[in-house]
């Protein structure tokens, strides 16, 4: 699996979602991306890339997108 | 046994009320990450003879609660052991008693820093292990003295204070997610922490408790064995005092 498909599966999973409602989604732009929602996706994303995110990170990553520059700026995942 | 094959993580295991329960949860099958904040005499033998006899996995993790980047090693070492953490024990903390005019900021900001803020901080972590597998159980070592206040314990009973509030916001948000938060609220327990109080403060104490003598720290520990384990399934948000009675 890609790290795009892991990153892909971690919101779809989280928020039962399909890949195509994934671009331009933002931080409860769906009723499961609420605070709770959030700390499972940070729980799924870490266990996908067996990392731990700082918790500025896990405030900062507000969307789809801004979630994928975190992870590849500050954690070396290459997408 | 109500904790057979559970893995739960206990700080402040060197002594006291942490080691007690490190024992009595072993003896009930759990499999525990043994935090301290660094291995005294005999420890690391204590934790391999806990394993043994129980037939349990005990792991000693180190950390320093005022170096967040030693809570991030320990958690990663945690971690690395790829098994789900269904239980975090917090009793790690410390005192430092003075009366209200007399507590320098240094020191309230002090025991803030260990007895509040890193615990968060080492939780936030643990319970993103925990939300991997949709179910959990999270209890913290508050005190009475957080509840009835205490003479000469401004810095103590109002960081334990602080982490009965944070309990039960906590208990509100990840209950959705399987995962329960409680505190024990003990009384005057015969620990190392308590030796050092005249004895007559010690007797007036046991004076106004309905169970005349003070506690042990096996039946703190027994209490935290109930929350953590499903006997408790329904119970959350809740301080639990053991306290023998006292009024």
């Amino acid at each position: 699996m890609t790290n795009v498909e892991k990153y892909q599966n971690a919101f779809c999973e989280t928020f039962e979602l399909t890949n195509s409602q994934l671009v331009g989604l933002k931080y409860q732009g769906v009723e499961l991306w609420d605070s709770v929602g959030h700390m499972t996706l940070i729980a799924n994303l870490e266990e996908a890339f067996d990392i731990m995110m700082e918790t500025d990170d896990i405030i900062d990553l507000s969307s789809y997108e801004k979630g994928m520059k975190i992870l590849k700026e500050k954690y070396d995942i290459e997408f | 046994m109500i904790l057979k094959g559970k893995n739960v993580v206990i700080t402040g295991c060197l002594q006291g009320i942490g080691k007690s329960s490190m024992e009595y949860f072993a003896s009930q099958g759990a499999n525990i990450w043994a935090c301290a904040l660094a291995p005294n005499d005999g420890y690391e033998d204590f934790c391999k003879e806990l394993a043994r006899n129980n037939g349990v996995f005990v792991k000693p993790v180190y950390f320093n609660l005022l170096n967040n980047d030693e809570i991030k090693s320990a958690v990663k070492s945690i971690q690395s052991d790829k098994l789900p953490v269904e239980g975090l024990v917090n009793i790690a903390g410390m005192a430092k008693d003075a009366l209200f005019n007399m507590v320098s900021m240094d020191t309230l900001k002090n025991i803030f820093e260990i007895n509040f803020f890193s615990q968060i901080y080492f939780t936030q972590f643990i319970t993103k292990l925990m939300l991997r597998n949709g179910k959990g159980s999270i209890v913290f070592v508050s005190s009475i003295s957080a509840l009835d206040g205490n003479v000469g314990q401004l810095a103590y009973s109002s960081s334990k204070a602080a982490l009965i509030g944070a309990m039960r916001t906590m208990s509100k948000e990840l209950a959705s997610k399987g995962i329960r938060v409680n505190a024990v609220a003990p009384g005057v327990i015969n620990t190392d922490m308590n030796r050092i109080v005249p004895s007559e403060v010690i007797n007036d104490k046991i004076k106004k408790m309905d169970i005349k003598r003070l506690g042990e720290a096996e039946e703190v520990a027994k209490t935290l064995a109930y929350l953590i384990s499903d006997i408790s399934d329904y119970v959350t948000g809740q301080v639990l005092r053991i306290d023998g009675g006292i009024r």
